[in-house]
């Protein structure tokens, strides 16, 4: 029988709970990460590859799957978590986070079944998106490719440089994702560099534009479902988000972009998943 | 794989003795061969010559427009679906303004893009130090994985380009600006991959040359060769991997090394022969390039020669070093 939409949504939230408990498990195994971003990322990974994405994690080469990339790679423990739930890689790969000669390292390594590319300097995963847009038009390939992009990353020039190229190409199986957490390293966004009107920006640039909350599995299910936006234009998602969204203690605080975790900070933030 | 042969082409005569469009013509050849190449501009099609390339395979261009770090970016990208990319580049920028996409998405990821960068050296001697390339092969050599390939005529360009469709891993081959590049290699023989190629015998002094210091390496050696001064002329086309056999054969067979280069003195070839010989066999040397210095606008030839890259040069320096 056929998953309704309220099952739908419930088994995505149990399995968004699940990355954010891996998440949890990865920092608390190194004693430290990037929880605020990947945290803040957690459900939409969920939706993606638990529901909108082409992939099969036993076959991660298969040539037509959808490509993921996390330009916002210091996020990789979100991304780490999320392939360990979905089994491109063993559970015990989320322990392992920053370890010596580990593939789990704070951000994403392309020898990692799932991973697409690495990344980790900012602003670099859109282009690389363009690159396999452009590839899957010219090898007359169907599938889509999804970029996630923090909003302070949107600093770098390089993701404006990739923006005019994707309209230019029409690249309508290209998506952004911006996840709109509102806050980078030091401060809110707005007070190190403001990124404001980024509807209004990534419009102008040629893209077609839908903004959500980042963290209604309902509203992110339906965004992604009305991909393509436009048939001749890229799309821009802008997810609305909270920085270290699920441990009350980590939300909306640049003090969570990165910091250290022990077995108390661990027990708080599990207690606040529910049952899993 | 064999390099069809070059002389059954036109390719020579639309090269006009420039590697920059030897590398264009090249590309022809490897999309004819290839369903897979692709072409990469940064609004750099007359600079590589590709316009014919464009006209028969304009499904597989790409005009990024002038954004080399996008450029990279994107040739990434198309690297991991299986494509092989080729970057039309130009030396000082997509090297330099795009350095942290060709170490991070190019190098670091492992991606099979190669890098054709052409106005390399001070070869654009009238636009000025920000148009010159001499950091570059310091840059890209650095890179684990990456090999750097430095064709010394149109011959040896042609011939390196369509062999690179073979090299795992990253490519970037050095091409020449606007400066004609007199034929100094063998047109019938083929690339020699990782090879340095002897282009004068002589059991004196070595000169180690790339690019359009071999053809002044070879008249340095035509000159000392009246003098009594045998001259070994090693072209070292591909600068990594390094050919160490015949380096360490030069230092035992002669009295001394000269490196010659159109490239900063710090990490270019002369800078790579000298890291493996101060291990391996320290060596007497003599570093032709450019000095610790932005050269001044000026004409190439004349800005070679003021900059101590010229036969002259490098003839005083075998003098030296063989004693005389």
């Amino acid at each position: 029988m056929a998953e309704t939409r309220e099952e739908l949504i419930k088994r995505l939230d149990l399995q968004a709970r699940r990355i954010r408990h891996n998440i949890w498990r990865a920092l608390k195994a190194s004693g430290s990460g990037h929880a605020g971003g990947s945290l803040s990322a957690a459900d939409m990974l969920a939706v993606l590859y638990f529901h909108t994405m082409n992939v099969r994690p036993k076959e991660p080469d298969w040539p037509d799957r959808d490509r993921f990339i996390l330009s916002k790679g210091h996020a990789n423990a979100g991304l780490g978590a999320t392939l360990a739930v979905a089994g491109f890689v063993e559970d015990s790969y989320v322990e392992t986070f920053y370890g010596l000669e580990s593939l789990f390292g704070m951000h994403p390594d392309i020898k990692v079944p799932g991973i697409e590319m690495s990344t980790g300097g900012l602003g670099h995963g859109l282009s690389v998106g363009v690159g396999m847009a452009l590839g899957a038009r010219i090898k007359g390939q169907s599938f889509r490719t999804y970029v996630m992009i923090g909003d302070g990353e949107l600093h770098e020039g390089s993701n404006w440089e990739a923006a005019m190229s994707a309209a230019q190409y029409r690249l309508s199986n290209l998506t952004a994702i911006i996840d709109s957490n509102k806050i980078s390293q030091s401060a809110h966004v707005a007070e190190v560099m403001g990124v404001e009107p980024l509807a209004a920006k990534w419009e102008a640039f040629g893209w077609a534009v839908h903004e959500f909350n980042g963290h209604d599995i309902g509203e992110i299910v339906d965004a992604f479902g009305r991909l393509p936006l436009d048939s001749r234009r890229p799309n821009a998602l802008i997810a609305h988000t909270v920085k270290g969204k699920g441990a009350s203690f980590a939300e909306d605080t640049y003090l969570w972009h990165q910091n250290t975790v022990n077995d108390e900070i661990f027990a708080k933030a599990v207690a606040e998943l529910g049952e899993l | 794989m064999a390099v069809s042969n070059p002389t059954t082409n036109d390719w020579r005569a639309k090269s006009a003795s420039q590697t920059r469009l030897a590398f264009g013509q090249a590309l022809l050849e490897l999309a004819a061969r290839d369903p897979d190449v692709v072409a990469l501009s940064s609004d750099t099609q007359d600079l590589l010559g590709i316009r014919e390339y464009i006209e028969h395979y304009p499904d597989r261009f790409i005009e990024v427009g002038i954004a080399e770090q996008n450029t990279i970016g994107i040739a990434a990208g198309l690297a991991t679906v299986g494509l092989k990319p080729y970057v039309c580049g130009y030396a000082p920028f997509v090297t330099a303004r795009a350095l942290e996409q060709v170490r991070n998405d190019v190098a670091y990821a492992h991606q099979n893009v190669v890098i054709g960068a052409a106005a390399s050296g001070i070869s654009l001697g009238v636009s000025g130090g920000t148009h010159h390339a001499i950091e570059d092969i310091a840059t890209m050599r650095s890179f684990a994985g990456m090999t750097v390939i430095v064709p010394a005529d149109v011959d040896e360009a042609y011939k390196a380009t369509v062999y690179s469709l073979q090299i795992d891993g990253p490519v970037y081959i050095r091409l020449g600006g606007r400066v004609p590049e007199a034929p100094v290699t063998d047109p019938d023989a083929p690339f020699s991959f990782g090879k340095a190629t002897e282009l004068r015998s002589g059991k004196d002094v070595t000169v180690i040359a790339i690019g359009a210091l071999v053809d002044m390496a070879v008249k340095a050696a035509d000159t000392l060769k009246g003098e009594g001064i045998g001259v070994r002329v090693l072209n070292m086309s591909t600068v990594k991997p390094l050919d160490t056999d015949a380096i360490l054969k030069a230092a035992s067979e002669t009295r001394g090394i000269v490196t010659a280069e159109e490239h900063h003195l710090t990490g270019g070839l002369g800078g790579a022969v000298a890291e493996f010989l101060s291990q391996t066999q320290p060596t007497r040397m003599k570093l032709v390039g450019m000095p610790d210095e932005f050269a001044v606008v000026g004409p190439t030839p004349p800005l070679r020669a003021k900059y101590g890259m010229s036969p002259e040069a490098i003839a005083a320096a075998c003098r030296e070093l063989a004693g005389a």
